[in-house]
């Protein structure tokens, strides 16, 4: 299949103190294929979230480069990175992230409203469809502060989705929820990633590395190792997949 | 420890400290500068009048003085108790068109002024020099008043000419006059001092090149009117009727001393005023930015105070530690605004000094301006005192636990983003903040509304002292050309001649007569009091009228502000006049301003016997086509003892020195509202972008350009600069109007109505401002491209 994303040689350090530098992400290669469902696995500090930021043209690299739909990002301006973010990206963070003054239904309808591919009208509708299969339909006049962590992290998924991107980056989606409202969301993403959308999370929870298609596990900044669990598509049961990545991981000294 | 956590306050802060630092500092530089002003312009005023030695009560006569009438005011003087001193001055009239200054081929035609030449005074009423000495001519020489070393830029040894082409006379300048009866450029006589050789040359040839004109001067006993006193006001206006009373000569204008006193001090009194008002505003702005600064700290150190707390530091020591800093602050500030203002206020007292001389330093001069800088100090202190009180609010726990204040806006407007019509999200979102922190944005909101006042206000007053239309309804009905006839002997006869030639005159479309006749009116207490009354008709060239309208009958007359108030008469009330031998009752019909004649005017228009004629005036409008400058000319040189005035040169000359001061304030008032605009935007957007770097992260992961959240501030600023200009321009033209009044009342225009160059006031002065506070924004908001998405959003 087509890769969405790929990274070359990817490496990037910061600046501490002087004349130091700690490299942070060490000469990664990677790919993303359309439609996969792929996790970001590794121990605090191992370069996790900065690889997802790096190849989603959020935060610079040192070195390297990344094609995303065959556009080098690094060498794009800062208005073609905005407008690729807008149009192609979609983000869900492990705070909700929304905007404070606005309200839930402004929240998830705002990034459409800017890329004006559709009306208005349109972007409500499909707003509305979002919130329905996300569970949150009766919240859309609530203020944010009107909703608990698990509705807003839904809120945040409907946003990241309005613009219909062709793919979902998530950090850490899943870490300040509950088990329940955890199980909730990877469900929705599993439904998202189902109706074509790739899909690249970071997380350090394996239950819900164990829904993902690919898991990366990153280790110092490299890729240490990769495993492919296949699909979550009900023939294999969680309980199988956890343990199948559980024996994985402590190979991989996890 | 104090001075550590000061320091380090400090320099966690620098900008805003030092913009709060400036305020601070502008205040009470301003305020120093104003009462400085003020305390120079009195001392200076009073050694002046003191060292010319001024006479009380002046009464001007235009005709010639014969013995007899000499020793009736001798007798007069010698027999009225009230009389300490009394001299007659001689005037020689120079006629315009006779008068060569500077330049020796063009005449003084255009000239407002009225020049006379005249001998030292040897009794009092001293002319001085620029060390205030009483000045000395030799013989070829002459000395010049201030008004003139000014305006046209005259120097020591140029000549000036006094020349009829058959008689001429020329003399080096080799003084300048300080001439504390006439210094004013709104006095419209002009005294030049000569040798009493050469004095009594032109005397002899007056009649060839100007008239005689006399001064007859008192000086009254026990009278402490020195300086600033006005309180025997009533003892002066009881000698004037007694003078008028006692059939001496009076064809002429009476001239009281705090008529002279008022007509010295407006100008620069004026400027001290408005200097004072701007410091007053600042004071408003600094207590504003600072409420601001202290809360926005108190926000940012919420959780640390709450340690503080937590670890037993007392409300009262937490308190001390933050207002020490604020303390340090406004004392060196109020300390170096007190300094720098010495330096300051030369550009204010140049005027001041040139025309009024140095008076001899006193403590007071340095002690008054140090009290009000201290004033300001105190109530700066108190007011962060009172903003700290916030302190006792704050829980020890809360603070810890959520490290925000926890405050809400209360007023939060909801304007949903999905229900509403505006199609620019950006633009959407910039109105949406707006409304939403409306408590937030209205700091921002009154520094424009301020900065639009202080902009618009001086410019407005400007335009209308410039204005064509300001004299109709400051007592002079407007017209292009205005004929004065003095009193002298034969002015019956010339009127009637002038009138002839204005009747015949083609390029003039309109015209009209007016006489003005000395009479008495029974005023308060059944007391006759002498009043001057403008005779003719006054619907060709209309006053404006404060109430009711023109006379239009001869039993009406209207009063001017001075006048109705003096006498405690208002529309409609009964007026009893004394014409000749007979009494007769008029009907108050009108009330109009007047800056002319001390503002004591009246008009009628019975018919009036020629005994009581002090002057006649002749107002003309000409064709379009008609050169006025030429037609000054003209009648200059066909009547050369009427005065000819272009009006619109007589308001620039009489009004040149209020309009250059109110042109130094346009200025000035810019210049400072431009900054304060300037730099409270700056730092306001700094506040508010480090305030929202969150949000402003979060907009910029979803895809926001960066040209579009700058376009959200610009909405921002520009949406509470709108409202604050808008406000602001109405303020200046209500507010501002009844200010400007409230001070221009001195001189008898108690109702000041702005004249508005809509151009200037609604579209010039709003655009740069906002054309600078824009370009502010887009330079002030530049560093959200620097803001860094992953590490406010990972944080």
């Amino acid at each position: 299949m087509e890769n969405i994303l790929e990274a070359k040689g990817l490496s990037k350090s910061f600046e501490s103190g002087k004349n130091k530098s700690v490299e942070i992400l060490k000469n990664i290669s990677l790919d993303i294929k359309k439609g996969e469902f792929v996790s970001v696995m590794g121990p605090s500090g191992s370069g996790k979230s900065t690889l997802l930021y790096s190849i989603s043209g959020m935060d610079g690299i040192t070195s390297g480069s990344i094609l995303f739909g065959g556009k080098e990002i690094e060498k794009l301006s800062e208005g073609e990175l905005s407008s690729l973010r807008l149009h192609k990206m979609g983000f869900i963070f492990q705070q909700s992230h929304l905007l404070k003054d606005l309200n839930i239904f402004d929240n998830i309808v705002l990034s459409a409203y800017l890329a004006k591919e559709n009306s208005r009208e349109m972007v409500n509708n499909r707003a509305r469809d979002l919130m329905k299969k996300t569970g949150i339909e009766q919240l859309a006049d609530h203020d944010i502060t009107q909703a608990s962590g698990g509705q807003l992290q839904r809120v945040g998924i409907c946003r990241a989705l309005i613009n219909n991107p062709d793919i979902v980056f998530g950090d850490e989606p899943t870490g300040a929820l509950n088990s329940k409202a955890t199980r909730e969301i990877m469900e929705i993403l599993k439904n998202i990633n189902e109706a074509g959308t790739t899909i690249l999370l970071v997380t350090h929870d394996a239950k819900v590395a164990a829904r993902t298609e690919r898991i990366l596990f990153m280790l110092d900044g490299s890729i240490a190792g990769e495993f492919n669990l296949g699909k979550y598509d009900g023939k294999e049961s969680l309980q199988v997949r956890e343990e199948r990545l559980a024996s994985w991981l402590v190979k991989m000294g996890f | 420890m104090l001075l550590k956590i000061v320091k380090k306050g400090f320099l966690r802060k620098k900008i805003i400290t030092t913009a709060l630092f400036i305020f601070i500092m502008l205040s009470t530089l301003l305020v120093a500068s104003g009462t400085s002003v003020i305390i120079q312009l009195c001392q200076s005023l009073n050694y002046l009048f003191v060292k010319a030695d001024l006479p009380h009560y002046i009464q001007m006569h235009g005709e010639a003085l014969s013995q007899t009438e000499r020793e009736a005011i001798e007798k007069f003087a010698a027999d009225n108790q009230l009389v300490m001193d009394q001299q007659t001055s001689e005037l020689l009239n120079i006629y315009s068109s006779n008068l060569y200054l500077k330049d020796m081929d063009t005449a003084e035609v255009n000239s407002v002024m009225d020049v006379s030449f005249v001998k030292q005074n040897e009794r009092f009423d001293y002319l001085l020099n620029l060390d205030n000495k009483i000045v000395e001519v030799a013989q070829g020489n002459i000395a010049v008043p201030v008004y003139y070393m000014q305006l046209k830029d005259m120097k020591l040894g140029d000549s000036i000419k006094v020349s009829d082409g058959s008689f001429e006379m020329t003399f080096t300048i080799s003084d300048f006059v300080r001439d504390a009866q006439m210094n004013s450029s709104m006095i419209s006589s002009k005294r030049f001092v000569m040798n009493e050789a050469d004095y009594q040359l032109l005397r002899n040839n007056i009649d060839r090149v100007g008239a005689f004109e006399y001064e007859i001067e008192f000086k009254l006993n026990n009278l402490e009117l020195n300086g600033i006193h006005f309180s025997d006001i009533n003892k002066l206006s009881e000698f004037s009727n007694e003078y008028q009373a006692a059939d001496l000569p009076n064809k002429g204008t009476e001239i009281t001393y705090h008529v002279l006193l008022l007509m010295n001090a407006i100008s620069d009194g004026l400027v001290a005023v408005v200097i004072i008002i701007i410091s007053i505003l600042l004071i408003f702005i600094s207590l504003f930015c600072l409420r601001f600064t202290i809360l926005a700290t108190l926000e940012e150190e919420y959780r640390e105070i709450g340690v503080m707390k937590a670890i037993g530091i007392g409300r009262k020591d937490l308190r001390k530690i933050y207002l020490s800093k604020y303390k340090v602050m406004a004392a060196a500030g109020a300390v170096l605004g007190y300094v720098v203002s010495f330096l300051v206020q030369k550009v204010f007292t140049k005027n001041i000094l040139l025309y009024m001389g140095t008076a001899p330093v006193s403590a007071i001069q340095i002690v008054i301006p140090l009290l009000a800088v201290f004033i300001i100090f105190l109530v700066i202190i108190q007011f962060c005192k009172h903003v700290l009180k916030k302190f006792d609010k704050i829980s020890a726990v809360e603070a810890i636990r959520s490290g925000t204040m926890g405050e809400k806006e209360s007023n939060r407007l909801q304007l949903k983003i999905s229900k509403s019509k505006v199609m620019n999200i950006n633009i959407l979102l910039g109105i949406k903040d707006v409304l939403g922190r409306l408590k937030l944005f209205r700091l921002l909101f009154f520094i424009f509304f301020l900065s639009a006042f202080i902009i618009i206000v001086p410019v407005n007053f400007l335009n209308t002292l410039q204005s064509p239309e300001f004299i109709s309804y400051m007592g002079v009905g407007r017209s292009d050309l205005r004929f004065d006839l003095q009193q002298s002997e034969d002015i019956d006869q010339r009127f009637q001649e002038v009138v002839s030639y204005i009747q015949d005159d083609e390029d003039i479309t309109t015209s009209a007569q007016f006489v003005t006749c000395r009479y008495q009116v029974l005023g308060e207490g059944d007391i006759w009091e002498n009043i001057n009354v403008e005779i003719g008709d006054f619907s060709v060239f209309p006053l404006k009228y404060l109430e009711g309208a023109a006379p239009a009958n001869e039993n009406e007359i209207a009063l001017s502000t001075l006048n109705a108030s003096g006498l405690k008469k208002g529309v409609g009330d009964t007026l009893i006049i004394q014409i000749g031998e007979q009494q007769k009752e008029l009907t108050v019909c009108g009330i109009y301003q007047d800056i002319t004649n001390g503002g004591k005017t009246a008009k009628a228009m019975f018919s009036y016997n020629e005994d009581s004629v002090l002057w006649y005036v002749i107002s003309a409008d000409v064709t379009a086509s008609t050169s006025i400058q030429e037609k000054v000319k003209e009648y200059s040189q066909s009547f050369d003892k009427v005065k000819v005035t272009n009006i619109d040169d007589y308001i620039k000359q009489t009004l040149s020195a209020t309009i250059n001061q109110i042109k130094l304030l346009v200025m000035l008032a810019f210049l400072i509202a431009v900054f304060i605009a300037v730099l409270i935007t700056s730092l306001f957007l700094k506040m508010l972008t480090a305030k929202d770097s969150s949000q402003i992260a979060i907009m910029k992961s979803l895809g926001f350009p960066i040209s579009g959240i700058r376009v959200q501030y610009v909405t921002k600023t520009l949406l509470v600069l709108a409202v604050g200009i808008i406000l602001g321009t109405i303020a200046a033209n209500t507010l501002g109007e009844g200010l400007v009044s409230t001070f221009m009342s001195a001189v008898g225009a108690s109702k000041i109505e702005f004249i508005i160059n809509p151009w200037m006031s609604y579209l010039l002065c709003p655009c740069v401002l906002i054309l600078t506070v824009v370009i502010t924004t887009f330079l002030s908001v530049l560093s959200i491209g620097k803001f860094s998405i992953t590490k406010t959003i990972v944080e």
